[in-house]
């Protein structure tokens, strides 16, 4: 690893060293001579390759303004050199068209995949986000071979990802498997996100019990005038949703739930987001 | 007030230390508030212990009433003793709708069936985590007290973390949680440590772990050491390197706290300058114990530092990767995978 770098202190002793050996074994008259004629040589034959560089450069920047333009399955009747070296060079556009894809996708929040040790392994980044708020990145790290294997991974204990993995088929659909679990991911970092802004921005609103996975919702409402605590149980089964499944009242005024405003608040708990349902609840005069 | 409740109480309050008595009984929130003030945390223990004693009689408090106070301590206070993780395996169908009502039930039915005095006690902390206080008795006594087993589970999590328990109580705490928590089977998961905290954080994947990646987050800091301009340091490249590995193989930030791991081996002896050993059939069985007061980051710092080669040997990078700090080595599997069901506690 050192001899790679051409700064530092050991490396320029290496070469003075390796320079006396190899000057020992050579004449010292004409070696002057001959050593500036090899690095014309070579310098000569640098600049020729950086000028076939920058030609090809020059080439492929005027081939992927051409596809940019079009649509990537038409035909290109445009540039007429050999068909080895357009090849190429499509080949080349091609390849930096999709990199620039890639990354459009990542800032968008896509996945972001890339390759791991020497191309035997791979890593996924899967990024959540709420209500356009970037949360958690969690990781995979993968083995390609012998089998498509998961290695290592930041992904909490109560997503079954063993599970999602078996169910999706992940060795031969991984882009199915790869959209489940991101599905997983955002639904339970959207649950997570709603939980903590109940807990922050309703504090008169008491949460009895929520689970590390945010699938059951248990709160204590106020009803105002009568101060009547009402029981609110909101029920995640679908796990791969923001909005609860099932909405449950409990009240010792058993007419309550009956009532047109609670089966109005019962339906707006499983339309809207937890947080934003109470704002308007508590707008109404439901809740204290 | 018999003589079992005092001794309880007076062990509890000698359990405590003074700064936290406070706190503990504010929270437990059973004395009158003239009561509360009229305590001095000055004075030594075994006056508070009488203060406490003479304030239970006048209350009429049970053994309940200490329990509870005891288990809120505990709580605040979890790391202390020496904790053991277990690992539930195979769910049912419905193992990840159980709720915590249904859990509280399900448990104390089957443990009572299972124990004739037994005393239960579970909360619910704010950290979704339950608390399950355990007293255990037999046909002939009634609930030791003295003696608790505490248990900690985070429910639609395959964990469960256990203090004080013996042999004899395994199997039938084991079959209680399978039974309460619609799984099928229970294991060790060789994982130990006195931090409740960190080993349920390893186990949970809470602390900073280090992936590749191609776009690292802005925010993403390294130990940046502001240098001298003139200095340059001879071997830059092939330090951030090993720095790179011991953070993925470790993580990065703080670590989860363990004190030790043990390694079993079971291996034949290999030394070809010694031949009397070589030959030997059977495996050559010996004992390796890292211990530290943060193992985690000792190891990462002898992978950052080049004291031990990089990339890290599985061997080590298991620890954090399986979640595990007692492994069996035998000579079938290159790494450290093979398990036992008895592990040396």
């Amino acid at each position: 690893m050192e001899g790679a770098t051409a700064k530092g202190v050991l490396s320029h002793l290496s070469l003075l060293e390796v320079q006396a050996r190899s000057r020992k074994t050579q004449p010292q008259q004409s070696s002057r001579a001959k050593e500036l004629k090899a690095r014309r040589e070579a310098l000569m034959t640098q600049r020729d390759q950086l000028r076939a560089e920058i030609q090809t450069h020059k080439n492929l920047q005027k081939l992927r303004a051409s596809m940019d333009k079009q649509h990537p399955h038409e035909e290109e009747g445009e540039m007429d050199e050999d068909s080895e070296n357009s090849q190429l060079l499509r080949l080349m556009a091609r390849h930096a068209q999709l990199k620039d894809l890639l990354y459009a996708h990542h800032i968008i929040g896509g996945y972001n995949v890339i390759k791991t040790r020497q191309g035997k392994g791979l890593c996924v980044s899967l990024a959540t986000a709420y209500e356009g708020v970037y949360l958690e990145t969690y990781n995979l790290e993968m083995d390609l071979k012998p089998t498509l294997r998961i290695s290592r991974h930041n992904i909490p204990p109560f997503i079954p990802l063993n599970r999602l993995a078996e169910q999706n088929n992940m060795q031969k659909d991984m882009r199915m498997f790869l959209d489940t679990l991101n599905q997983h991911l955002n639904a339970f970092a959207g649950r997570k996100q709603q939980l903590k802004f109940v807990k922050e921005l309703h504090t008169s609103v008491e949460v009895m019990e929520s689970n590390a996975l945010c699938s059951i919702l248990v709160m204590m409402f106020t009803v105002p005038r009568e101060k009547t605590p009402v029981l609110c149980t909101l029920d995640y089964t679908d796990h791969t949703r923001c909005l609860p499944t099932r909405v449950h009242f409990d009240c010792e005024d058993k007419e309550l739930s009956h009532s047109p405003e609670w089966k109005k608040n019962c339906s707006l708990l499983q339309q809207t987001p937890v947080h934003k349902a109470l704002i308007t609840m508590r707008k109404m005069g439901n809740i204290v | 007030m018999d003589d079992s409740m005092k001794r309880l109480l007076q062990r509890l309050i000698r359990r405590i230390p003074t700064q936290m008595l406070r706190t503990t009984l504010d929270k437990w929130g059973r004395l009158t508030v003239a009561q509360q003030q009229s305590m001095d945390f000055t004075q030594p223990k075994w006056a508070l212990t009488e203060q406490l004693l003479s304030m239970c009689e006048e209350h009429k408090w049970t053994v309940k009433h200490i329990t509870e106070l005891e288990m809120i301590y505990v709580i605040d206070n979890p790391n202390q003793g020496m904790w053991y993780a277990f690992q539930l395996m195979d769910p049912e169908d419905d193992a990840h709708s159980v709720e915590l009502t249904q859990f509280k039930e399900q448990f104390k039915c089957h443990l009572s069936e299972l124990v004739r005095h037994v005393s239960v006690k579970m909360k619910k902390h704010t950290d979704e985590a339950v608390w399950i206080r355990i007293a255990w008795g037999d046909s002939f006594s009634g609930p030791n007290h003295l003696k608790p087993t505490y248990v900690v589970h985070h429910l639609q999590t395959p964990y469960v973390f256990v203090t004080s328990l013996t042999s004899k109580q395994k199997p039938l705490l084991y079959q209680a949680l399978v039974l309460a928590t619609r799984y099928q089977a229970i294991k060790d998961a060789n994982l130990s440590g006195r931090k409740l905290t960190d080993i349920r954080d390893l186990l949970m994947r809470q602390y900073q772990q280090v992936f590749p990646t191609k776009y690292p987050s802005p925010l993403a800091e390294r130990n940046q050491i502001v240098s001298n301009p003139n200095i340059e340091r001879e071997h830059a490249k092939s330090a951030e390197n090993r720095l790179q590995m011991a953070c993925e193989a470790f993580g990065e930030g703080m670590l989860p706290q363990l004190q030790s791991a043990v390694y079993k081996l079971e291996t034949k002896f290999r030394d070809p300058t010694n031949k009397t050993m070589t030959e030997r059939e059977e495996p050559f069985r010996c004992v390796v114990k890292f211990e530290s007061t943060n193992l985690l980051e000792s190891l990462k710092h002898c992978a950052s530092s080049g004291i031990s080669s990089t990339p890290v040997t599985p061997l080590l990078s298991s620890i954090p990767l399986k979640g595990r700090n007692y492994f069996v080595i035998t000579d079938n599997v290159p790494g450290p995978s093979s398990q036992t069901h008895q592990p040396q506690n």
